[in-house]
């Protein structure tokens, strides 16, 4: 089996610099990952399911039924992705009678759900070949204290994501450790950073935000790494506008687990579009020597 | 006074999402463990929303988005259905209930909004040219087209273009 990437849809329509920085990450690192270019929506966990169960899961199963076609396992670079796609694989695959209503309703756009291939994180494809990282890593994290955020739907639910702990992970602070950055722990890493609320209740996701952004600050975190692009907005895009809000000064940068990969794999900053991100990282990455300092 | 309504309490259970309601004897730990909880001081509260969905008192669950401590409160973070002692699936049987609340034209707007972009684009997020250039910029291929019409016919299968075309009427109607 071979993977196929699954991008979603915030991560090529609004964050293609993250996009840009896992290619180059499984690109150097030899990891064959090639591209489907018919999915859709994965859809959205805390979206579309909560508006039509149903449709949630004849969606999914369209998404899942093309990777199967091409005989590939799905490389997700998104949790909602991964979770909708792994929960979708594992109710149907539960469930006969589920799954043959949702075949019938394939089969009026000519798509067969099977349920045979393997649906992977790009995290745990990435954990899966620590030792590779290691043996290619040109430009180590030293002196970068990072709080890993791992959200909820790389964890949960456990009984469908089968992969790391649900309250106590430690996936990404392994590969963090690895890259030769310090990994800190916080009270607050399993919670929720309060994005699918952004839209609809605003003061809630902030809520939620601040308590997050509070107890990373307590463990002495110069910066946060996420895996999902959801909270990567949140935690990025958002910041500032908490700030404002509520008075704080909160300035933590904000990083994709693939751009710190991509650094210490000896990838330039402008590569990857680092320059794209709202709370600036240069400044952090000159004072541990990742980036060059900028000529007096 | 709330009416209880046995059809509704029944509607949740017998669906394969929902059929481990009964098993809520209570203990709070949902509450306890709920991020929304602790940030609303316990306002929003999963434990009363399964209490109220056992007692089948539907008043007091389907009230619409101005409320923020309904089940739209929920993030869907699954910590309590992780945490439950009883393996109660709540985030499943809120799902239930937001598919109700949908239907009575209740869902915040927003989750309307993105499911009509997937009808029309087959993705949450349309294409802006400005963020093509970007992505040719950055030398990513071009951000690939799904085959909408099929998307559309599929969702028109579910039963999905139904219910958001009924809730626009619904709106167009309020503006009369």
């Amino acid at each position: 089996m071979t993977y196929k990437y699954f991008f979603g849809c915030v991560i090529p329509g609004r964050l293609p610099y993250l996009e840009a920085s896992a290619r180059k990450i499984f690109e150097k690192l030899g990891i064959n990952v090639s591209d489907q270019t018919q999915y859709s929506c994965c859809p959205d966990p805390t979206g579309v399911a909560a508006l039509d169960h149903k449709s949630w899961l004849a969606l999914g199963a369209r998404n899942l039924s093309l990777y199967e076609n091409d005989n590939s396992d799905v490389l997700s670079l998104c949790s909602g992705c991964t979770e909708t796609l792994k929960a979708v694989q594992h109710i149907l695959n539960n469930d006969p009678e589920e799954k043959k209503e949702i075949n019938s309703i394939l089969n009026k756009i000519g798509k067969k759900y099977q349920g045979n291939i393997n649906i992977k994180h790009f995290a745990q494809v990435l954990f899966e070949n620590l030792d590779l990282i290691k043996e290619n890593i040109i430009k180590p994290l030293k002196d970068l204290k990072v709080a890993c955020h791992p959200g909820c739907h790389y964890l949960r639910p456990s009984e469908i994501i089968q992969w790391d702990d649900p309250f106590e992970p430690i996936t990404l602070d392994v590969i963090v450790e690895a890259l030769g950055a310090e990994p800190v722990d916080y009270e607050l890493k399993k919670d929720c950073c309060g994005n699918p609320l952004e839209k609809s209740n605003k003061e809630l996701s902030q809520k939620l935000l601040l308590n997050k952004l509070e107890s990373i600050k307590k463990a002495g975190a110069d910066c946060i790494v996420c895996v999902c692009p959801a909270c990567y907005q949140q935690f990025d895009f958002n910041q500032r506008e908490l700030n404002k809000n509520l008075n704080t000064d909160f300035n933590f940068p904000v990083f994709y687990l693939t751009e710190l990969i991509a650094l210490a794999l000896g990838i330039k900053g402008e590569e990857i579009g680092l320059k794209f991100h709202r709370v600036r990282v240069n400044n952090l990455l000159q004072k541990i020597k990742i980036l060059d300092a900028p000529n007096k | 006074m709330a009416v209880i309504d046995f059809e509704f309490r029944n509607s949740i259970i017998q669906k394969d999402l929902g059929n481990t309601l009964s098993y809520c004897y209570q203990c709070g730990t949902c509450s306890g463990v709920c991020p929304v909880a602790q940030v609303t001081k316990g306002r929003y509260n999963p434990r009363k929303l399964i209490l109220n969905s056992l007692l089948g008192l539907k008043e007091n669950l389907l009230l619409g988005a101005e409320n923020n401590f309904n089940i739209w409160g929920c993030t869907v973070c699954d910590t309590c259905d992780e945490m439950c002692p009883q393996n109660v699936e709540l985030t499943e049987i809120f799902t239930i209930l937001k598919n109700m609340s949908v239907k009575k034209g209740e869902a915040p707007d927003y989750y309307t909004t993105q499911a009509k972009f997937i009808l029309e684009h087959g993705k949450a997020i349309p294409l802006a040219p400005a963020i093509e250039r970007r992505r040719e910029q950055m030398g990513l291929p071009k951000t690939p087209k799904v085959d909408k019409k099929e998307i559309r016919a599929l969702l028109k299968e579910t039963g999905l273009v139904k219910i958001i075309g009924s809730l626009e009427e619904e709106k167009k109607e309020g503006v009369k």
